[in-house]
């Protein structure tokens, strides 16, 4: 008999919602990097709870959060090389501050600014992609060329299940399978694509069978079994830079809150009752304290402490986001081009003259 | 009810009137028709009639003032409430009385709307011209344009920046006021050092006296004159004359020398078809006309002004002769109408009464020549050099100015020749008659 | 060393020298490699620099276009064919989101230097959709460079400098120019700067901008008003449209006095429409007659059986210089 989708293309996992190892990650994952991980989701969680909240309080404009998601944008992004390339969209602020990317310029991001856009020195973190699946090719792409290169660089990319709708997808998918690159889809898959569940976004159960058509690998991971997202994507990775090609991962997953502070999912879903499930049950956070706790490695007294340094750091970014100096009026025009066109310089400059004429009213009133 | 009689436009695209003389007083009872106002406008001296009959409230003008077209001249009280809207298109006086003119027009003043200068306006210019004016000081919207629809054109603000000192102007409310322009304050500095009011009398230039000014400028500005001279010996023709002379008078016209010079250059002109010819500067082409409109410089109390033998080629000696008989009557009666004024092709100066041997005339823009006949005088010429015998005979001064974009010396000077000839042998000019 | 070439070949010979002299140069596109392009302007390079640099890839615009940016990145500088300008479409939004804004976005720490070339125009008797003239899309968007050659010696000169410029670049090849004329380029290499137009006559009572395939048509109508009218023209090639050459544009207009712009796009919203609108900024006091334009119109290009009455001809341009002149 012909084996269905679901199952040529099962749920692994490594961790069980209860906590308990599944199968042995020995070589893999010890406990210095269990505790790590628990302390990145922890720190991560804090920091989108505090970001919906400021957005409520006009600190910071629309935000996009990822509760419920922490495992497989944590683990995932553990999963990389210092020298990888990672692609986020505009709900992986979880993967790029655990690859690098600091909390501040997360911030600044959603609070408008431009400067959130920057990845530090010497790490590969492009800012979010906000239109769907555009950035698939472009994944595909820079690991081509780090195969042309001879390079052992992996790149990471991360979309939802609506994005595999998206013709880029397939395209990214294809070229990336046509010249074996070495990339890692990583699809999270959390059931909606806004208000659009995924039965609805296709026929298939999967996403992971996609790979099928491309003749790459597929496979299909329990999302908030961060141990199961590290191990199948540091595999990825690794199979990747040895020229292996290119694998699809779809990590099923769960967001507990709306689309963006300016959606309202208590339209399309039981929001209530579905979260609440979800939480008791399958919180990917839970999940891995209840490991640790198990191990005698985690206690009250330490999360305590953990929950401290969490609200310390995020107060901190807080702080220096806040008062982060001002975004000049001219900024706008730079880096339109590597030199200034006439077009861009005149522009700057009429500007550069209304921001003066401004401030000069001002500061006539103010006298 | 009250009836305002306000300034139509009565020359071709005017735009204001020199009031000079009022024919009616407050209080006068005026029938249907009658001269009111005498009214000297840019090309005619005319007397406009009232439309209405009534009596005479008020006279909101006064001789010498300068008014603009729509301007009231004359407020009547008057029984003829009907008719006049429909037909004279006259209003009578509302409250809004500013707002009318636009909005109620007969034929008349339908004419005013297609001459931008006529009503609270914007003129047209190309915004090169416009850069000129501002340059200039010139407002730009005092300048009347010449060119295509109307249009004000660069040389019209020139024409403009160098022909007016002071110039009475309508303002956006209909009233007159005074622009000043450069030459004003530079003469304003004059007045103060000298206090010349003593010792110069200051005369407005306005009426004829300013479109010559215009005029002349225009045609110097524009055009490139060459001035050829020569002598056509008029023996024979002073022998004609005297012949034909008689039979004339008999006709009831005085022959002068004139429509023999007419005929004589109406017959070169279609010989040598660019002297009967205008250049249109905006679209850099030469016009050639097809007919023969012979202008003939007049001289008249007010000034110089230039009645027009419409198709001269084709009258004889005679009809020409009546005509300028007729037309140097009525320029001195400043009774010439504007069509008396317009259209010519070519004109003839002739000074010969006055006397002087030479002259460089001024063409008569857009013309692209012009002719002036001076004194005939006896001379004496030699026979035989070998017998040092002389004869004596009349001889007539010539000078052809000509515009030298488009004719050549060579050219102009056949032209003369040709002129020459035909005044020198009478009977050729028969020939072609 | 020169030779006589047409714009193929000229187009050919500057990425062969660029493909020789910098490893990170690589071509992609549909049917580029064995096939050498439809217009075979690649033709033979595959068999020169192998598959890998000049790549055959799958039929996906956005993934072309995607995957070069990806390419740029990392550190690559790609030169993508896009078959035709009408197929650009599904690989639209790569340019418009990311290829012309990635650099802007990252503050600098990220460039997408690539040029996209692409046959353009009508006039070749192409099907539906193989003759569009959207330029100005491109234009619009902040952040791209956009260029036309239309002689061989430009495409050359202009190719490589889009190929070494550290931005993006439209490079827009007429398709009725890849072979019409052949003129002596030289076998070296050399650049045209990009933002400069060429004055190719010079004339005192119009200026004529236009680019690809126009310039032929604005050139022999000035030649042709020079004869009957004795006007005279400055016929301007902008090959550059952004940033186009403000200050050659300026010093034309505001010595003739009056412009004529020739495009083979649609009217509304056409560069022609900016370049008024820059004239009007300013020159507007120097000119003595409205800015002209001669232009397709605003409807699709038509099938090829009436793709000459859509186009701009020597007619068409003659006409509106007459017009403009006389005005």
């Amino acid at each position: 008999m012909r084996k269905s989708m679901e199952e040529q293309f099962p749920v692994r996992q490594i961790l069980s919602p209860e906590g308990k190892l599944i199968e042995s990650v020995d070589g893999w994952i010890d406990d210095e990097l269990a505790l790590d991980m628990y302390e990145k989701m922890v720190i991560n969680r804090t920091f989108d709870r505090k970001s919906v909240t400021m957005q409520r309080q006009g600190r910071i404009g629309t935000y996009a959060p990822f509760e419920g998601q922490e495992a497989t944008q944590v683990g995932s992004a553990m999963a990389l090389d210092d020298q990888d390339w990672l692609f986020p969209t505009y709900r992986d602020h979880a993967a790029m501050m655990t690859f690098g990317q600091s909390i501040l310029r997360v911030l600044l991001y959603w609070k408008g600014r431009i400067e959130g856009c920057v990845p530090p020195e010497g790490k590969h973190i492009l800012p979010p992609y906000v239109p769907i699946a555009t950035q698939i090719p472009h994944a595909a792409g820079v690991a081509w060329s780090s195969k042309m290169k001879g390079e052992a660089v992996a790149s990471i990319v991360y979309f939802g299940d609506g994005a595999t709708s998206e013709g880029d997808f397939h395209e990214g998918l294809n070229f990336a399978s046509v010249y074996n690159a070495p990339v890692v889809f990583f699809c999270q898959n959390n059931g909606y694509a806004i208000s659009v569940p995924m039965s609805r976004q296709m026929k298939t159960k999967t996403i992971a069978q996609k790979a099928l058509a491309y003749d790459i690998e597929g496979i299909r991971i329990d999302g908030n079994d961060i141990f199961a997202v590290y191990l199948h994507t540091r595999q990825a990775v690794e199979k990747a830079k040895r020229g292996e090609g290119p694998t699809l991962i779809e990590a099923v997953t769960y967001r507990y809150g709306a689309h963006t502070t300016a959606d309202d999912p208590r339209k399309y879903r039981e929001q209530e009752k579905e979260e609440k499930i979800r939480r008791e049950k399958y919180d990917p956070v839970d999940r891995l304290r209840r490991y640790l706790e198990s191990k005698g490695l985690w206690d009250d007294e330490k999360e305590q402490a953990l929950v401290q340094k969490a609200e310390t750091i995020i107060n901190q970014a807080v702080k220096e986001m806040e008062s982060y100096p001002a975004p000049q009026p001219e900024d706008m025009f730079e880096h339109i081009f590597a030199e200034k066109t006439w077009n861009i310089k005149e522009q700057q400059q009429q500007v550069a003259e209304e921001s003066d004429r401004q401030r000069k009213s001002v500061q006539k009133e103010l006298a | 009810m009250a009836y305002t009689f306000k300034l139509p436009d009565v020359g071709e695209g005017m735009a204001e009137g020199e009031i000079v003389r009022l024919l009616v007083q407050p209080g006068d009872t005026v029938a249907k028709d009658q001269p009111v106002i005498e009214v000297q406008t840019d090309k005619v001296s005319v007397e406009l009639p009232s439309p209405v009959a009534g009596v005479v409230k008020d006279i909101p003008v006064q001789a010498g003032e300068v008014v603009p077209v729509g301007n009231p001249l004359l407020i009547l009280e008057t029984d003829e409430a009907d008719g006049m809207d429909e037909n004279g298109g006259h209003q009578t006086v509302t409250g809004d009385e500013k707002f009318e003119s636009k909005t109620d027009e007969d034929g008349q003043q339908l004419k005013n709307v297609d001459n931008p200068v006529s009503r609270p306006r914007r003129v047209i210019a190309a915004p090169a011209t416009r850069r000129l004016a501002r340059e200039l000081k010139v407002d730009i919207e005092q300048v009347q344009g010449t060119g295509p629809r109307g249009r004000v054109t660069d040389q019209d603000v020139r024409i403009f920046a160098s022909g007016n000192g002071k110039k009475n102007v309508r303002d956006g409310e209909g009233q007159v006021s005074v622009v000043s322009t450069p030459a004003e304050s530079a003469s304003a500095q004059y007045r103060e050092e000298y206090n010349p009011a003593e010792l110069e009398e200051r005369i407005d230039i306005r009426g004829i006296r300013k479109q010559i000014a215009e005029k002349m400028v225009r045609s110097k500005s524009t055009i490139p004159h060459v001035t050829h001279f020569d002598q056509v010996d008029v023996t024979e023709l002073i022998d004609v004359r005297k012949r034909l002379k008689d039979e004339a008078t008999a006709a009831g016209v005085k022959l002068t020398y004139l429509p023999f010079i007419v005929k004589a250059v109406t017959f070169a002109l279609r010989e040598f078809p660019v002297f009967n010819a205008m250049i249109d500067d905006d679209k850099q082409q030469i016009v050639i006309k097809k007919y023969i409109h012979i202008g003939i410089a007049t001289d008249t109390e007010d000034g110089l002004v230039v009645p027009v033998i419409r198709d001269a080629d084709r009258k004889s000696l005679l009809e020409i002769a009546r005509e300028i008989e007729s037309l140097s009557t009525r320029a001195r009666n400043k009774a010439l109408t504007p069509s008396d004024l317009s259209g010519g092709t070519f004109t003839i100066s002739n000074v010969g009464g006055v006397g002087g041997m030479f002259a460089t005339p001024v063409i008569n823009h857009p013309e692209v020549a012009i002719l002036a006949t001076h004194k005939i005088e006896a001379k004496p010429v030699v026979v035989d050099r070998e017998k040092k015998e002389f004869d004596i005979r009349d001889f007539m001064t010539i000078s052809l100015s000509f515009d030298h974009r488009i004719i050549d010396g060579v050219q102009a000077v056949k032209f003369s020749n040709r002129i020459r000839d035909l005044l020198q042998e009478p009977l050729t000019l028969m020939l072609r008659m | 060393m020169t030779a006589k070439m047409t714009m193929v070949q000229a187009l050919q010979q500057a990425m062969e020298l660029k493909l020789k002299e910098d490893d990170r140069v690589i071509l992609m596109g549909e049917d580029i490699g064995l096939n050498g392009g439809v217009f075979r302007v690649t033709d033979g390079l595959q068999a020169k620099f192998g598959e890998d640099r000049v790549i055959d890839t799958p039929l996906a615009e956005s993934g072309i276009v995607g995957t070069a940016v990806g390419m740029a990145l990392n550190g690559m500088i790609p030169v993508v064919e896009i078959q035709f300008l009408g197929f650009i479409y599904p690989g639209f939004e790569q340019v418009v989101s990311h290829v012309s804004r990635l650099r802007a976005r990252t503050q600098g720490r990220y460039q997408v230097p690539m040029v996209i070339r692409t046959p353009y125009g009508a006039g070749i008797r192409g099907p539906e959709l193989h003759s569009e003239s959207v330029e100005s899309f491109f234009v619009h968007v902040p952040g791209l460079k956009v260029v036309v050659p239309s002689t061989p010696y430009d495409a050359k000169g202009l190719l490589i400098a889009a190929i070494e410029d550290p931005d993006p670049v439209i490079f827009l090849e007429p398709t009725s120019m890849y072979r019409a004329l052949k003129e002596e380029v030289p076998e070296d290499k050399y650049t045209v700067p990009l933002g400069k137009a060429r004055v190719i006559e010079e004339g005192e009572d119009i200026s004529i901008f236009a680019w690809g395939a126009m310039v032929q048509v604005a050139l022999q109508a000035a030649r042709k008003m020079k004869e009957q009218r004795g006007w005279t023209a400055d016929v301007i090639d902008l090959r550059t449209l952004y940033p186009f050459d403000r200050d050659t544009i300026k010093a034309s207009v505001e010595k003739t006095g009056r412009a004529l712009i020739v495009h083979e796009a649609h009217r509304t919203g056409g560069m022609g429409a900016e370049l008024i609108s820059f004239i009007n900024d300013e020159s507007l006091f120097y000119l003595k007659a409205p800015v002209a334009r001669v232009t397709g119109y605003d409807v699709p290009v038509p099938f090829f059986s009436l793709e000459d009455d859509y186009l701009p001809t020597v007619e068409r341009v003659s006409r509106g210089i007459e017009q403009t002149i006389t005005y």
